[in-house]
């Protein structure tokens, strides 16, 4: 080969190895994401917040000004909602479509989640003081669709709830917040009228509780469980196992319906691939807060790269996010160039990295304050998208919801458990805490391998290594086991028994705005199970325990929320799990749109969003 | 030829058991969701997983369950209902199938026509220019991933926000059934059928071009170019008939291949299809669907495999059964 064909060929390597490291180095948030407490890496404040000032987050201060009638929005999503029936919706996405085409006891605006607002209910909730009766009056001349279009009564109301309890609808909360109704069934089972939910006229529901847990119930009644459903109508439905009612047959009474023939059945919702929704003929807006501007909203499935939709939506026309973010790795470009289409709220959940407080080495208090001391939290965040995607983590109340700021905060108590202090990692904080447990050295001593089980999916497949390399690091022998998603929760980390030490893909979200829902299924030493377990660190501490069960019987609002701070903060203080972000969520729209996100389901309110 | 038929449609019906087997078991036996759980809500009970495992049938003895789903399969045609929402798993891969098939014969023909001109002028023009071009661009194409060609395809020229965006074309997501629209089927088809296309293309280049070199060697090619046929016919009648045995025969096994579903230009193109179908629901540990797709894959590759050997006979006069 020729001296000059040789120097060509190193120019083009050099200028291959230039590209790539430029290309590598174009992405600064790590360099902004280092060191210093939650507060001081950004000047004070929640980071998340101030990056995306200037976006159309801010819509959601005002959500009707500038809102138009008319047009069809296109929704890109991955997936499919989980179900169409609201006994049985749970998750926040399908909760997105059920606010349009339903109207509930509660709802939420898209700029409050700290308190729910009456929708087909009259006013707030009565709660008697011992907490073992509701009542809630309801709004008169609301109608069902075609085929019913009948006044909605408080029937509709309890039916929907006593459905909720059968195995053929097997709703996956009811047994949570509805299960201390006086003669609610221990099990799903075959339909059966619920004595402790009476209807003394047609518009009033009272619900009669043999504990008193009527805050966590009035609470609940925000989600998709109070959407009434005419019993005459769907209880032909509801024989089938499971329920076909929403999936195939179904009557609404929000501003928008899915498009449906004369019998009511469902023909613009294809499982997996679509759902149409037009306005509902037979709606009447009886004091709704929904402006519902849109003529139609298209939902369409399949489109996982959310790179390719993202490209898509902003070079387009009408069309915004499903279930999916943009790309963590276009984030920050995005903030620069596409602020008014940008949106992000917080997601109403955290992320931890959980530690087994049940089997050594985790038993050992001090083991695992040591291991929170060293662990580089942010680092586990990068993974996810930075800072844009939500501040480190301090406890385990999200921004936005009631004791949150009981709870002091972004900052939390980082100034009195000092293991919390550092997101950067302090191994010489770590190396104090080691000492205490006993391991002069500083590092962990012990020869037992640690089981850590992740998620094999990225972001969470790299968390999980980041962990694995931090634990190694702190002189932890590991096996790290990556699985598939649902295998890693039904499988290991939910089933005690596989005695899992570390499970670094977790999370959880809010059913609703209260902290009961984030605190006492993931830290109450009551509710671990065998198998379907969400207590991951499997905390069993009985004062505890008895912390958050007083707080659930807490029913006053500004007492309930401190309440759950000081049971957040016990928590904290047995340092059982490595918090590391609380999730925002992102999401985008094209430029004709007027995005208003939606706090409560974290995607774009199909009530306030409209066309500009 | 009827005996010999009979005979491979019954090994079909044994080879499709076993498959249906394997996949049982490897969701049975190696960790995976559990379904009942995963339909249980977020904390339930051990009452409510308990029934939902009896109404799913999960209770029951493994070989009970399999001995079932196959009774259903092969007696009823009842593949079961998805675990996940219920949706009847037949009615699920009868809507995908449209998809597949316009998928692959689309692409198909685009290959074919490609792969076997080019293969046939790279043989005859051996050691040209045009050989040397084409066979490396074709190593270029199978060495590209079609995700990523896809994605390439995608971004150049999808009509929404392609920088060269071609307006008759269908981008991302568009994908309409020919029965409602067939010139929307059409635009939504080129780019994922020429993206399919691709390596296919290139391979069949290959396989034809070396297939048809050796035996452009036979005496017989000898001996009909000594009779004075014209060099086309000898190319054409005599040369590419023998030369194309290979190329039917992986035609065959490819065919029966997308057909059971093109996972990643259907998922790439967002294209509703069985490839799509049993993406999802193995990322749902969805074992109903994923059994009806794998099964339904299996059955177009012994089917195909059969169309090959019977297409033998008439290719290749020596073969006989």
């Amino acid at each position: 080969m020729s001296r000059s064909l040789w120097k060509t060929l190193l120019a083009l390597v050099a200028a291959v190895a230039v590209l790539a490291l430029g290309a590598c180095g174009g992405d600064d948030d790590e360099s902004s994401d280092q060191g210093g407490t939650p507060a001081q890496s950004a000047g004070g404040g929640n980071v998340t917040e101030k990056l995306f000032a200037g976006t159309a987050a801010e819509n959601r201060a005002n959500p009707t000004k500038g809102g138009k009638k008319g047009g069809t929005f296109t929704i890109l999503s991955a997936g499919d909602v989980d179900y169409m029936d609201p006994g049985k919706t749970y998750y926040s996405y399908a909760i997105g479509v059920q606010q349009a085409i339903n109207r509930g006891l509660y709802g939420y605006l898209p700029g409050d989640t700290s308190k729910p607002v009456a929708d087909l209910a009259e006013g707030d909730p009565e709660i008697a003081e011992d907490g073992k009766t509701v009542t809630v009056k309801i709004k008169k001349g609301a109608t069902f669709s075609k085929p019913v279009s009948r006044e909605i009564t408080s029937k509709d109301f309890k039916y929907a709830i006593e459905r909720a309890f059968t195995s053929n609808v097997s709703n996956g909360y009811a047994g949570i917040y509805f299960r201390d109704l006086v003669g609610a069934p221990k099990e799903p089972g075959k339909y059966k009228e619920i004595p402790g939910i009476e209807t003394p006229d047609d518009n009033t529901i009272v619900f009669k509780l043999t504990k008193g847990t009527g805050a966590a119930l009035a609470g609940a009644l925000s989600m998709p469980i109070s959407v009434p459903v005419p019993k005459e109508f769907a209880q032909k439905y509801d024989k089938e196992s499971p329920s076909t009612y929403g999936e195939g047959h179904a009557v609404y009474s929000g501003p928008y319906m899915v498009e449906s023939d004369a019998s009511g059945k469902a023909t613009g919702y294809v499982a997996g691939k679509s759902i149409h929704l037009i306005r509902n003929p037979d709606y009447k807006n009886v004091d709704d807060f929904r402006p519902a501007y849109f003529d139609e909203i298209k939902i369409l499935a399949g489109n996982e790269d959310n790179s390719v939709a993202t490209r898509r939506i902003l070079s387009g026309e009408s069309m915004g996010t499903g279930d999916i973010e943009p790309p963590a790795s276009q984030l920050k470009r995005l903030l620069q160039s596409n602020k008014p289409e940008l949106s992000a709220v917080p997601g109403g959940g955290w992320r931890m990295i959980a530690l087994n407080t049940s089997i050594p080495p985790f038993d050992d208090i001090n083991v695992r304050k040591a291991v929170i001391a060293g662990f580089n939290r942010n680092a586990a965040r990068q993974q996810r998208g930075g800072e844009a995607l939500g501040p480190i983590a301090q406890h385990f109340i999200p921004p936005g919801m009631a004791g949150f700021d009981e709870s002091n905060g972004i900052n939390g108590w980082a100034d009195q458990e000092d293991w919390m202090a550092n997101p950067a990692g302090d191994r010489k904080l770590s190396a104090e805490y080691f000492k205490k447990a006993g391991m002069a050295s500083g590092k962990y001593e012990g020869d037992a391998q640690l089981l850590i089980v992740g998620d094999g999916a990225e972001p969470d497949k790299s968390v999980s290594q980041i962990t694995e390399q931090q634990l190694n690091e702190m002189g932890f022998k590991t096996k790290l086991r990556l699985v598939e998603r649902s295998t890693m929760f039904t499988k290991f980390c939910g089933v005690p028994k596989e005695k899992v030490n570390v499970c670094p893909s977790v999370g959880w979200l809010q059913d609703f705005a209260d902290p009961q829902t984030m605190i006492d299924p993931t830290f109450n030493g009551d509710n671990i199970l065998q198998v379907g377990n969400n207590n991951w660190p499997q905390l069993n501490v009985p004062a505890v325990n008895e912390k958050i069960n007083q707080s659930k019987l807490v029913v006053d609002p500004a007492e309930r929320a401190k309440a759950w701070a000081d049971a957040n903060h016990a928590v904290v203080d047995q340092a059982p799990a490595i918090p590391y972000m609380w999730d925002y969520q992102a999401i985008i729209a094209s430029p004709n749109v007027r995005g208003v996100q939606n706090g409560y389901s974290t995607w774009w309110d199909l009530n306030f969003s409209s066309l500009r | 030829m009827t005996r010999y038929i009979v005979r491979r449609l019954l090994g079909m019906v044994l080879l499709l058991i076993l498959v249906s087997a394997v996949t049982f078991l490897i969701f049975n036996v190696f960790p995976s969701a559990d379904p009942a759980l995963l339909r249980a809500g977020r904390q339930p009970t051990a009452e409510s997983i308990a029934r939902i495992r009896e109404d799913l049938g999960l209770d029951r003895a493994l070989p009970v369950q399999f001995g079932d789903y196959i009774y259903n399969v092969f007696v009823h045609q009842d593949f079961g209902r998805s675990y996940i929402n219920n949706t009847n798993v037949l009615d699920q891969i009868r809507q995908n199938l449209p998809a597949t098939i316009s998928l692959t014969i689309g692409g198909v023909l685009i290959w074919m026509f490609f792969g076997l001109s080019v293969g046939i002028i790279s043989a005859v023009k051996h050691r040209t220019v045009f050989d040397r071009a084409t066979i490396g661009l074709s190593l270029v194409a199978i060495s590209a991933p079609v995700y990523w060609l896809g994605l390439v395809a995608l971004y150049l020229f999808a009509p929404d926000f392609g920088v060269f965006g071609l307006g008759f074309l269908g981008g991302q997501g568009s994908y309409t059934p020919f029965s409602n629209d067939p010139v929307k089927w059409l635009q939504s088809l080129v780019l994922p059928w020429c993206v399919l296309a691709t390596a296919f293309a290139a391979v069949y280049a290959r396989l034809l071009r070396g297939s048809l070199l050796d035996v452009l060697n036979e005496d017989y090619i000898r001996t009909a170019r000594a009779k004075g046929l014209s060099e086309r016919r000898v190319i054409l009648r005599h040369g590419v008939r023998s030369a194309i045995t290979p190329v039917v025969t992986i035609l065959g096994l490819d065919i029966g291949i997308l057909l059971g579903g093109a996972i990643l230009t259907e998922t790439v193109f967002n294209i509703p299809g069985i490839g799509r179908l049993a993406y999802d629901a193995i990322l749902r540990g969805d074992l109903p669907i994923v059994q009806g797709t794998v099964l339904f894959g299996a059955f177009f590759i012994i089917i195909m495999n059969l169309i090959v050997d019977i297409l033998y006979a008439f290719l290749d006069p020596r073969v006989r059964y």
